[in-house]
């Protein structure tokens, strides 16, 4: 997985710097989000494996299976990772783009789970703390995990905020323990 | 069922009312893969080199290899039930271990946790495993010994406190035995002893601890083990907990004294860990930092001055310095000096005790070879009474060698020569001892005085065992002032020489051995 996105960050660096300099930024979003989908499949993956899809033949394909959605510079960006037989990187370039769109805009994404679902209210309370301590803006996330029991767990990038009864749980078994 | 100690009603509530009830934050990454002890992490990106990682097992791990997208960290422990997929967090604590005097009698593992079953151990500070050894301006000289009890060591090869001298033998050749002795000889001496033990059976530990006990020597010794059967992490890590625990008496402005019982095995342990890390072998397979890995933990080993320790201490301790003694041991695979581990180690040390398989065999113990072993600086923390009487033995002693093995083709000798083989062989049969009998300064300057002043020019070599023994247990007994003077003041002059030699002439007219 590491190895994955050292390889692919160079990808998605050239098409993040490309589409700035168009003012692109969304479609490309788009685009990749598209093509992520796509290579996310498991039979398009199985399909990419075989020796028969190498190169052109499978760029050939890809590009089919996208429709006609994608404009002349995106083809070429599949033309290309097909090449280098780097297709199956797609997902990991997909992330590492929105990572850098989200740094060049100022915003980070927040996924945020918790016990019950959250009030309009909560929702701008905990993403005005978020702004204030991340100095960014932040994009939530919300979702609804009951084995939480109670209180919230906020991932922001590798910081994970713990909030979370069950996480308050296990820290006192631990201290308890020793 | 049976209730724990630490289930007293009163402490659960104390522990409760201190729980820290507050939501936490911290970096958390992913494990991508785990294979013999080494984990590799996707995220955590800001940890430390060196931090300790907590795994959802409740295991932790030590940071070593900082790349790009991911993080080689080692599992200290075992890591049954950390799997793919499962969440890592940073701590923000550099790996540290408890330390100080409560410790003391204490088998404890490279963490600080004891594995003797005498229950937990409450000491009331941490140091970290990894630090910086004492630069220039806070070192003294060394100047006071570090007596093991151990004739031909104390004579020949001293060493000073602070100094770091390496024990190197083939395997079965006493190495660990005279370190044992240097331990029980401190007894008394209000010196702290650390024996730190890295892939040994563990039978062997429990043995040496065993034997610690039996001499009353295991109340003023820590014994840090890492067993051939623990992971490599904790093998590699042992040297530096046991390191870490000596340096805090060195700081008080106390005297310790530390055993790595063997820095061999710590280097394949650490080549092991390496190597699983894809860090590029050198050569036979070590890493490239092997050497600053041995370099780094003897630099820690030395004498510092009053007003590192006022400053350490905040004041609490005056006018006292503190010292760390090391004797790091290699083990040496057929007698060969030159492998690159043994080289290393001899050249950061400042002197060595040779132990040499073919004396071992003949019986003279310790098998020290006298022409080998060298100490850099101990001559000058030697007493005086020592020095001056030690002097020649070591010479006597190598051209002794030299000579025997030439003579063997000689019929006949001259007179000269014929003197110096005699008293050669009767000084190699003085060097002799038997384990666990250290003995103390006075004593040794009695036997070393015998030797010098021809007393045991007209013993059969077979009885200068007997004649020594008898000749201490006279004095033991008859002198017995004399001696705790001499071991007090450590002092020679003619006045003490006349006496010595007096006592001598009485014990020998007596012939009573």
């Amino acid at each position: 997985m590491s190895e994955l996105t050292t390889v692919a960050r160079p990808y998605a660096r050239a098409v993040f710097e490309e589409a700035e300099k168009s003012n692109d930024l969304t479609k490309w979003s788009d685009t990749l989000g598209l093509m992520k989908a796509i290579a996310s499949n498991d039979e398009v993956k199985a399909l990419l494996q075989s020796p028969k899809m190498a190169k052109q033949a499978g760029a050939k394909a890809f590009l089919q299976l996208c429709g006609d959605e994608l404009d002349g510079k995106a083809q070429n960006l599949v033309r290309m990772l097909a090449d280098n037989n780097r297709l199956s990187l797609l997902p990991e370039i997909s992330v590492i783009y929105e990572a850098l769109k989200d740094e060049a805009e100022g915003s980070i994404e927040v996924l945020v789970s918790s016990a019950k679902k959250l009030t309009k209210t909560e929702e701008s309370a905990i993403s005005k703390a978020l702004k204030k301590r991340l100095g960014r803006d932040v994009k939530l996330n919300v979702s609804v995990d009951e084995s939480l029991l109670g209180g919230a767990i906020i991932h922001a990038g590798d910081l994970v905020i713990d909030g979370s009864l069950k996480g308050r749980l296990k820290k006192m078994t631990s201290a308890m323990a020793n | 069922m049976q209730l724990n100690p630490t289930e007293i009603s009163d402490l659960i509530k104390k522990r409760i009312e201190g729980f820290d009830m507050d939501a936490e934050a911290r970096t958390e990454g992913t494990i991508v893969s785990i294979m013999d002890g080494i984990v590799r992490i996707h995220g955590l990106s800001d940890v430390m080199s060196g931090e300790m990682i907590e795994f959802s097992n409740g295991a932790y791990g030590l940071a070593l290899n900082l790349e790009r997208d991911s993080v080689g960290a080692v599992v200290l422990g075992d890591y049954k039930g950390i799997t793919e997929g499962d969440t890592a967090k940073c701590t923000g604590r550099i790996l540290d271990v408890p330390v100080g005097p409560e410790l003391m009698g204490r088998v404890v593992d490279s963490l600080g946790a004891p594995i003797d079953g005498k229950g937990p151990v409450n000491t009331s500070s941490m140091n970290p495993i990894e630090r910086q050894a004492p630069g220039v301006i806070e070192r003294q000289s060394v100047d006071e010994p570090m007596e093991t009890g151990i004739k031909a060591l104390d004579s020949m090869v001293p060493v000073g406190r602070g100094q770091r001298e390496l024990i190197i033998g083939d395997r079965q050749t006493g190495k660990t035995a005279v370190a044992i002795d240097a331990i029980i000889n401190q007894k008394g001496k209000d010196v702290k002893c650390i024996y730190v033990a890295v892939g040994q059976k563990a039978s062997s530990v429990a043995g040496v601890v065993r034997k610690l006990e039996e001499f009353g020597a295991m109340e003023y010794t820590i014994v840090v083990a890492a067993n051939a059967s623990d992971p490599a992490s904790m093998q590699y890590l042992a040297p530096y907990a046991g390191c870490a625990m000596g340096e805090y008496f060195r700081d008080n402005g106390e005297d310790a004294l530390i055993i790595y019982d063997d820095l061999t095995k710590q280097a394949w342990a650490y080549r092991q860990v390496s190597l699983l890390l894809r860090r590029p072998p050198g050569r036979e397979a070590y890493p490239g930092d092997v050497f600053f890995l041995h370099s780094r933990l003897l630099e820690r080993s030395s004498r510092v001055n009053a007003d590192y320790v006022e400053r350490y201490t905040n004041g609490k301790v005056k006018g006292k310095t503190g010292s760390l003694t090391a004797y790091p041991i290699i083990e040496t695979q057929e007698g060969d000096v030159s492998a690159f581990v043994p080289t290393n180690v001899i050249s950061i040390t400042d002197g060595q005790i040779f132990l040499d398989t073919d004396l071992f065999n003949s019986g003279n113990r310790p098998a020290i070879d006298a022409g080998l072993s060298v100490s850099r600086v101990g001559g000058s923390a030697q007493t005086k009474i020592i020095k001056k009487l030690g002097g020649g033995i070591r010479l006597d002693l190598a051209q002794y060698r030299e000579l025997a093995a030439f003579s063997q083709f000689a019929s006949d000798l001259d007179e000269g020569t014929r003197k110096q083989l005699e008293r050669g062989a009767r000084v190699t049969a003085l060097m002799t001892q038997k384990q666990y009998s250290p003995l103390k300064t006075a004593e040794l300057a009695f036997t070393l005085f015998a030797a010098n002043e021809g007393f045991l020019d007209d013993i059969e070599v077979a009885k200068v065992g007997d004649f020594e023994a008898a000749m201490l247990s006279y004095i033991r007994t008859e002198k017995a002032e004399f001696l705790d003077s001499l071991n007090e003041s450590g002092d020679y002059n003619e006045e003490i020489a006349s006496e010595m030699k007096s006592a001598l002439e009485d014990f020998k007219s007596k012939g009573a051995w």
